[in-house]
């Protein structure tokens, strides 16, 4: 048994050894590989940074209420008077100034992207003080907190990123207001960045919305129930509204970014379909311009699994060659890239395409299949050379 | 059976199919070889010497027949057993010298060490001898591209011999190599058969490397023949 | 063509790596095929409209409604044709998710300005007049398996009843169809009157207008136009053209489209490139043969073209069958995903473009060693054996 591990590590050896004589058709299986794993590591990345750009939005101690079936906070609404309804529901915390319930307001405003200099739709979000700390994460990071009652706005990092016009100290012209920036905030790299807040009475008077919100949010005791909520809501007629978990909330809307990461791996399967194709071509050309060599370790009496795992070992190497280097790119162009898109409330959501170790597995067992496959079979031609063929004429 | 024949070959048959065709290129074959014997065997081209290098060898099997080794059957034994039984018994030695490319020589000389449980540094005793044998301890690290083409045989000598078969099996050892470098490996087949009891079978062309040998066989259409009936 | 015959023997004499290369090849415009049709369809809405329509929305935001009166106000000033206008209904069927894109017009002016529907007329008199009758694009009629005369019941995701819930009930009085196959036909026309006074917001306001000029080339006076006769209003416009608008819509959706394309094509160069360096190579194991073939007297420049045929002719038969997959991929997929996928059409231009890149292919690839056998003198050749 010894000498068969010897044996396959002298040949393994000698394979990669060998491997500069076929320099070209190695390097494409290399180069082929990692493009298959550098293409499905982009689409992950981006379903998963948008995704957790979403995810880490929510807290499930957040009660979020919006009308039933309106789907996103953009189609909701509520009256000042649902508003004190849904403050009296079953389990949500109180503390000396009454409930914790924030009311708020979700308009779409135009603002100019960095990336396209055209206009894309912002959220900008009316809120009190109370909505702002219920916002984990929540820290300023320039200027100061709006002013209550006044046409002040502070911009989420995010936006600041990715929008022209919206420094510290400017003034922005929506429409026939004029907004000044007096603050910037980080909210810990989520959904809120792509906002911009600014006092809830104020836009309810610029927008003509009179005294009504769009959704409620609530902080719960602990192990309030949301059942009871819900019960509480149905047997309320004035109320129209449905109750989920902020988490819940944004677990949905990040999944609206999920059939990119189906996408990319429809594309990147069918991709390795063809890079199949290219690697089954390396490794048997290997096998052809090692024949004589093959041959010969046979005729000095090495046995044929040598031969197997000689040929199987280069192609695995190749292909998990082509991984790294594919993941390396991939980190490079990819890990932290900004972007920016459409979300689920038509506005735009900044993200940052985001690579975890998970991902990076998924890419290398993707190049170990094309390793695998394509150097199955040549392998088993390696193992069957005749030989006789050491006896033939030379090269 | 003579406990003096190292080989013996009984009745052997070899037919290959070539599509709907059977070609045969032994029938009813008998042959022995002494232990200690240095055979040239000699014959044109199509006359059954490399089929009968192969059966020699181990690479090939007959299609039917005996073939013993020492008393023992090798014409029935599978493909693992007969690639042990290559790596105990057999060095070979090729006409091209079929080194590999990538490798060093003293590298080279020690591939058939790895088919034993020789520790490492039994392994680089054993190549140092051999190289010094045929007398290029000096080149041990050279690429055989490096190396003129007999030195490169004469690598692939020390690589056939440093596992001590008691066989060499030589397929045109000289065939590529010009009369005095032809004539250096000759000898040293010679020495490694007088000094250290190797049997040697050589296959050849050459009438002149044929004369190195203690005697010649003539092969015509997979036949024995005396020389002179060859001339005719 | 007598050549042909020892192209084809070259071609074939490597069954496995004929297989495997005419395989990548087929991935590679599989993959070409299937995205350049994807990427037209999202930007069919560009390339489909027509260059006097001018869109006028909200300078705020366009989800923000204009007044009614606007309607009237632009239908007045110079250069302007035909003035419609459409409100967003945030229409679903029976399931939030399900989401149905409804709006709500003025029929006669709409189908005026949109001259590329295509109803029948008898359908079409129905429509104007049922109130609560709607036109049901052909692609979303077939994906939800709607007939004329059907009752739906759409429901609003922003909107409510004046008598109560979302939840409105409307016949299919007509299906409409594109006058070419790449018209999106995946939405649903609903009357605006009907619309306005059964809903309980209020207020007669209309999403935004939709215009034609007499002329395209009166398009920016025309926009400009009407900008300023709204500004300092309580309501500012902002008027251009509906490419423009489209453009600016779909860019929306931002550089992560950007991203997926480039990612994409980036794919699809590589697979040429990995598969262009096994036909070079593989022709160029044959240095020994062209040898004899000059030998035998055949001329320099008959080699030259046999090489060059021979890789343009593996570039097009795995290009071809790859192209063709894509068809058939997205044909099935546009009956399949009707409701979630525009109008899928694989059509002249891409297959030109398609074309382009195999005859590249098949040159580039072919190029270097066709070259290198011109060049090659026998002598050297048969040393090298």
């Amino acid at each position: 048994m010894s000498t068969l591990l010897s044996q396959s590590a002298a040949v393994i050896k000698m394979n990669i050894q060998s491997l500069p004589r076929r320099l070209w058709m190695s390097l494409a299986m290399v180069f082929a590989s990692a493009v298959v794993v550098a293409i499905l590591l982009a689409f992950l990345a981006m379903a998963k940074g948008f995704d957790a750009t979403m995810q880490s939005a929510g807290s499930d101690d957040i009660a979020f209420f919006m009308r039933v079936g309106s789907a996103a906070e953009l189609n909701s609404s509520a009256s000042r008077e649902q508003v004190n309804l849904i403050e009296n529901a079953p389990g949500i915390m109180r503390d000396e100034q009454g409930p914790m319930v924030s009311a708020e307001l979700y308009v779409i405003v135009d603002g100019v992207k960095k990336s396209s200099q055209t206009e894309a739709n912002l959220p900008l979000r009316g809120l009190d003080q109370r909505g702002v700390t219920m916002r984990k994460g929540f820290t300023l990071v320039a200027g100061r907190m709006f002013e209550p009652g006044t046409d002040e706005l502070i911009v989420g990092a995010g936006v600041l990123r990715e929008f022209d016009g919206f420094d510290l100290g400017q003034e922005i012209r929506f429409g026939k207001y004029t907004w000044k920036v007096v603050g910037v905030f980080s909210a810990g790299g989520n959904v809120f960045e792509s906002e911009l807040w600014a006092d809830a009475k104020v836009i309810q008077n610029l927008y003509n919305r009179g005294s009504s919100y769009q959704s409620v949010r609530a902080r719960l005791e602990p192990g309030a129930s949301l059942d009871a909520i819900t019960a509480y809501l149905k047997s309320e007629p004035r109320l129209t509204h449905e109750v989920q978990t902020e988490s819940a909330y944004f677990a949905e809307q990040g999944k609206s970014l999920a059939y990119m990461a189906m996408f990319g791996w429809v594309i990147s399967c069918i991709m390795a379909l063809g890079a199949l194709a290219g690697a089954l071509n390396t490794m048997y050309t290997s096998v052809s311009d090692r024949a004589m060599e093959i041959a010969t370790l046979r005729a000095i009496g090495f046995s044929n699994f040598s031969a197997f795992i000689g040929t199987m070992a280069e192609a695995m190497a190749l292909a998990v060659l082509g991984s790294l280097l594919g993941s390396l790119v991939a980190y490079i162009f990819f890990d932290g890239l900004n972007a920016s898109t459409l979300g689920g409330s038509f506005t735009q959501v900044v993200f940052s395409f985001k690579l975890t170790p998970e991902l990076f597995a998924n890419g290398i067992t993707l190049a170990l299949i094309i390793g695998f496959v394509s150097g199955f079979f040549p392998a088993w031609r390696a193992a069957r050379v005749p030989v006789i063929l050491a006896f033939q004429a030379g090269r | 059976m003579s406990s003096e024949n190292l080989f013996e070959l009984n009745n052997v048959a070899k037919r290959f199919t070539k599509g709907k065709e059977t070609i045969s290129i032994f029938e009813g074959l008998n042959m022995h070889i002494k232990k200690g014997d240095f055979m040239a065997i000699m014959g044109p081209s199509g006359s059954g010497k490399t089929t009968l290098l192969n059966l020699l060898g181990g690479v090939d099997q007959p299609t039917s027949g005996e073939i013993t080794f020492a008393g023992q059957r090798i014409d029935n034994l599978s493909e693992s057993k007969l690639a042990k039984w290559r790596a105990n018994n057999i060095g070979f030695i090729f006409q091209f010298y079929n080194l590999m490319p990538m490798l060093n020589a003293a590298k080279n000389v020690e591939l058939p060490l790895l088919l034993t449980n020789l520790s490492s540094s039994e392994r680089k005793k054993q190549v140092a001898t051999a190289l010094q044998l045929v007398g290029l301890s000096d080149r041990a690290k050279h690429m055989p591209s490096e190396m003129s083409g007999g030195q490169q045989q004469r690598v692939a000598i020390a690589r056939a011999v440093v596992s001590d078969p008691t066989f060499l099996l030589c397929d045109e050892p000289t065939g590529d190599l010009d009369r005095q470098t032809a004539d250096e490996i000759l000898e040293m087949l010679q020495l490694l058969n007088r000094q250290f009891g190797k049997t040697i079978v050589m296959v050849t062309h050459d009438p002149s490397a044929a004369k190195f040998a203690s005697h010649t066989v003539h092969l015509n259409k997979g036949k024995f023949v005396k020389a002179e009936e060859l001339m005719a | 063509m007598k050549d042909f015959y020892l192209i084809y023997k070259n071609l074939t004499r490597k069954k496995m790596r004929l297989f495997l290369t005419t395989f990548a090849i087929f991935i590679a415009f599989l993959i070409f095929g299937a995205v350049m049709t994807l990427r037209s369809a999202l930007n069919a809405g560009v390339e489909m409209s027509a260059d006097n329509r001018l869109v006028v929305v909200h300078k705020t935001s366009f989800t923000n409604p204009l007044p009614y009166a606007y309607v009237n106000k632009v239908k007045t000033l110079d250069g302007v044709k035909d003035v419609t206008h459409a409100n967003w209904f945030g229409g679903y069927y029976q399931e939030p998710r399900n989401q149905v894109v409804t709006l709500a017009v003025d029929p006669e002016t709409y189908m005026t300005v949109y001259p590329e529907l295509v109803v029948e007329p008898a359908q079409l008199a129905t429509w104007f007049a049922t109130q609560s009758g709607i036109l049901v694009g052909e692609r979303l009629a077939k994906a939800n398996n709607w007939q004329v005369g059907d009752q739906i019941a759409l429901s609003s995701n922003i909107f409510s009843r004046k008598t109560g819930g979302q939840t409105w009930d409307f016949t299919v009085s007509g299906i409409f169809k594109g006058n070419e196959a790449k018209v999106d036909t995946g939405y649903v026309l609903i009357h605006y009157k009907y619309f306005n006074e059964t809903q309980s917001w209020g207020g007669d306001s209309v999403g935004w207008l939709i215009l034609t000029t007499t002329d395209a080339a009166l398009n920016e006076q025309v926009a400009s136009q009407i900008d300023t006769n709204f500004a300092n209003s309580n309501n500012e416009t902002d008027t251009s053209t509906e490419q423009a608008f489209n453009k600016a819509f779909i860019e929306q959706i931002g550089n992560i489209g950007l991203i997926i394309f480039g990612v994409v094509f980036m794919a699809f160069f590589t697979i040429l490139i990995v598969v262009g360096n096994t036909m070079v190579l593989a022709i160029r194991e044959r240095t020994n043969e062209i040898a004899v073939l000059k030998t035998l007297g055949f001329e320099s420049k008959r080699i030259f073209k046999m090489v060059l045929a021979e890789s343009c002719l593996l570039a097009f038969l795995g290009g071809l069958l790859g192209l063709g997959a894509a068809y058939v991929i997205v044909t099935g997929a546009a009956e399949q995903m009707a409701r979630f996928l525009p109008n899928l059409v694989l059509d002249e231009n891409i297959v030109l473009q398609a074309l382009g890149y195999m005859l590249l292919l098949g040159l580039v690839t072919g190029m270097a060693p066709a070259i290198a056998a011109l060049r090659l003198n026998i002598v050297t050749a048969f040393s090298r054996g």
